[in-house]
């Protein structure tokens, strides 16, 4: 224990790994606050970088900038009611009017302060559950990996905030990108229509990067470009947060719990556990008449809760391969890349790398609290930047970030037909991160259901006969009627209402 | 882009058909029950069962209608122009990674990607004064990161950089 501890220091502590660090957490800072370039489209445009680093670098850099970005979202939030990334949206009205009230600096301080801290629950939480959890998974076969992936693109569908039919046609989407190429059971070519670059299948890396930085840009091109933000001083930003803290400490709590429950569960990331954290934390409070009047509950919250799912979502992908969040979607692709592929054996036989991961996050989330406060308050310079200058450096990034992947051109032409799938999915309320997760995750599931069905001989039965595979069945069956059964339950209610009325 | 359901639904239940179609007729493995072709048939019909779902409207009351965040007193925004090439402007993007992928080899790195930046620029409303600085530098800076630093093979075409 002590041993691989010190072994995993010695892996951080390289100036490589220091640079890196330090250079990504710069570079999340500034991409998270700029509005509009969210924090996965960041970590989606670093990878190219991070091939040419070393696996901890690389991962180090992951780790720093999704961090940053993911807090610094709630820069323009607080300044302009503009959220610099998703994760800011549920509370970005709250600090903007805690801005017209005059306390910007506890706003944004509220933020750096939660986010740390909200960052180390993640962390804690990572550390605490994945072990016992790499013991039970050792123990799976791929009847519990079926399920349980399974089980992840259900919650996938379950959480986003559109329609779960439409959420479904997404994943399946996902899952018949995957099937192209010929890695599959049987190795023959398979929809890909004689192209012959198509046999590689879709790489997941330029997939992302199209569907989250190519269809912003596109989206850019027909929205108006947000006001610039007026130029002020600020005071003290950390005054106040210790006071905030004693006061609202059980608030800090719940915030990192959902926040740590929402990134375990896959495909839910920082902006639901945002979200759903604000409305909790609305509903339980003493004074809820203060909500959306500037009040600064909410934010300790809901900034817990958004930095909090960061870590945890690392959880289900170190361990299964199954992506909490997108951010750890890339993540994993990054991992298998560096040989550091994901499995519950990664934290017996790479004990050392599992914990120099543990401890960068603790030390990104550190070097948040400075960092952030620097960043705050050089932020109005940065977001003079128009959107005319950012967006075509984006687009170079693209080009070249996916050349660079498998230094041929398909990977441009990948992200660009990405890009319009991901913006014309969006557009007709068709979650691209259902089909990302379908991207990811197409091969293992294929892998699980058709080794098993080959096992059970053509057999249903077998699916359902290991404990845990029937437990884990029954969730993922159950997921998939919940909706159903909110359907009909809303059906019957009005029915009910009426004749209550009628009565 | 905003397609009716009937239309997005449609296009899934022909795609997802289809998908089953093409799993089927793939090769199974001899002597093996399952092989490539099960999983697409699995994806294909499910796919299509969305399909029809999203025609007859299923599921359509749980979508939430985008917020739209409302303007501070004081500003009031400029509609954007509605006619049937501005939608068009969307397009760009993808079609400017087309052009780089088929001129970057003749052209090379820096020429092509000053066009792309001169122009995506433009298109958001940058004036010449800003935008020609920038697809002049910025070419040199990413070649710089990438070109120099981490060694990607980027096309050289007619004008070699200096180093």
């Amino acid at each position: 224990m002590l041993k691989t501890l010190i072994d995993a220091f010695a892996l951080i502590s390289t100036w490589e790994v220091i640079i890196a660090m330090f250079a990504a957490s710069v570079y999340g800072l500034v991409i998270g606050s700029l509005p509009g370039l969210s924090a996965t489209m960041a970590t989606a445009l670093l990878v190219p970088v991070t091939f040419y680093l070393s696996p901890i670098a690389a991962i180090a850099t992951i780790v720093a900038a999704s961090s940053m970005a993911i807090f610094s979202g709630d820069i323009p939030g607080a300044l302009l009611r503009i959220p610099g990334t998703p994760a800011s949206a549920a509370y970005a009205d709250e600090a903007y009017a805690m801005t017209r009230k005059g306390q910007a600096e506890l706003a944004l301080g509220a933020g750096v302060w939660f986010s740390a801290v909200g960052g180390i629950a993640g962390v804690l939480s990572l550390m605490i559950l994945a072990p016992p959890l790499a013991e039970i998974a050792l123990s799976f076969s791929t009847f519990e990996y079926f399920w349980l992936a399974l089980l992840g693109l259900m919650c996938a569908t379950l959480v986003a905030r559109s329609s779960p039919v439409k959420a479904i046609a997404g994943m399946f989407l996902g899952l018949l990108v995957s099937c192209i190429g010929i890695e599959n059971p049987g190795g023959v070519p398979r929809f890909t229509f004689g192209i012959t670059d198509l046999f590689g299948g879709i790489e997941p890396i330029p997939a992302l990067v199209g569907v989250f930085a190519v269809a912003q840009v596109m989206r850019a091109m027909l929205t108006p470009e947000p006001p610039p933000l007026p130029r002020r001083k600020f005071g003290s930003i950390m005054a106040g947060q210790w006071k905030l803290t004693k006061k609202y400490h059980w608030q800090m709590t719940r915030g990192n719990i959902i926040g740590i429950i929402i990134g375990v569960l896959p495909g839910a990331g920082a902006d639901m556990a945002a979200w759903v954290s604000y409305a909790m934390s609305k509903r339980f409070s003493k004074e809820p008449e203060k909500f959306g009047t500037g009040h600064v509950e909410g934010l300790v919250e809901a900034g817990a809760s958004n930095n909090a799912s960061i870590a945890s979502g690392w959880v289900p992908s170190l361990l299964f391969g199954i992506p909490g969040d997108t951010i750890a979607a890339i993540a994993i692709g990054v991992l298998y890349m560096k040989g550091l592929n994901p499995g519950p054996t990664l934290f017996t036989e790479k004990a050392s790398s599992m914990y120099a991961i543990y401890l960068m996050f603790i030390i990104a989330n550190i070097l948040m609290i400075p960092l952030g406060i620097a960043m705050i308050r050089v932020a109005a310079y940065i977001l003079l930047a128009p959107r005319s200058t950012v967006m075509p450096i984006i687009m170079l990034c693209c080009a070249v970030g996916s050349f660079a992947i498998g230094n041929n051109m398909f990977g441009v032409v990948t992200v660009a037909a990405f890009g319009v799938i991901g913006y014309v999915m969006e557009a007709n309320g068709y979650p691209v991160a259902a089909m990302v997760l379908g991207i990811v995750m197409g091969t293992m599931v294929e892998q699980a259901f058709v080794t098993s069905l080959i096992k059970s001989d053509g057999s249903i039965l077998p699916f359902f006969e290991r404990p845990v595979a029937a437990i884990l069945a029954a969730m993922a069956i159950g997921a998939l009627l919940w909706p159903v059964m909110v359907w009909v339950w809303r059906k019957v209610k009005p029915v009910q209402a009426a004749a209550a009325t009628t009565r | 882009m905003r397609l009716p359901d009937s239309v997005t639904g449609s296009f899934l239940v022909v795609l997802g058909a289809a998908a089953a179609y093409g799993g089927w007729i793939l090769p199974p493995v001899p002597g093996q029950p399952v092989g490539p072709n099960v999983f697409p048939l699995v994806i294909g019909i499910g796919l299509a069962l969305c399909g029809l779902a999203i025609v007859f409207g299923i599921g359509h009351s749980f979508e939430e209608e985008e917020e739209l965040v409302p303007l501070e007193d004081g500003q009031v925004a400029a509609p954007p122009p509605q006619s049937k090439l501005y939608g068009l402007r969307a397009l760009l993007p993808p079609a400017l990674l087309l052009f780089y992928v088929a001129a970057a080899d003749r052209l090379g790195f820096i020429i092509t990607a000053a066009i792309m930046v001169y122009i995506t620029a433009t298109a958001l409303g940058a004036k010449w004064k800003l935008a020609l600085p920038l697809a002049a530098l910025s070419p040199f800076a990413i070649h710089l990161i990438f070109g120099k630093l981490l060694r990607v093979p980027l096309p050289a075409g007619l004008l070699p950089t200096p180093w």
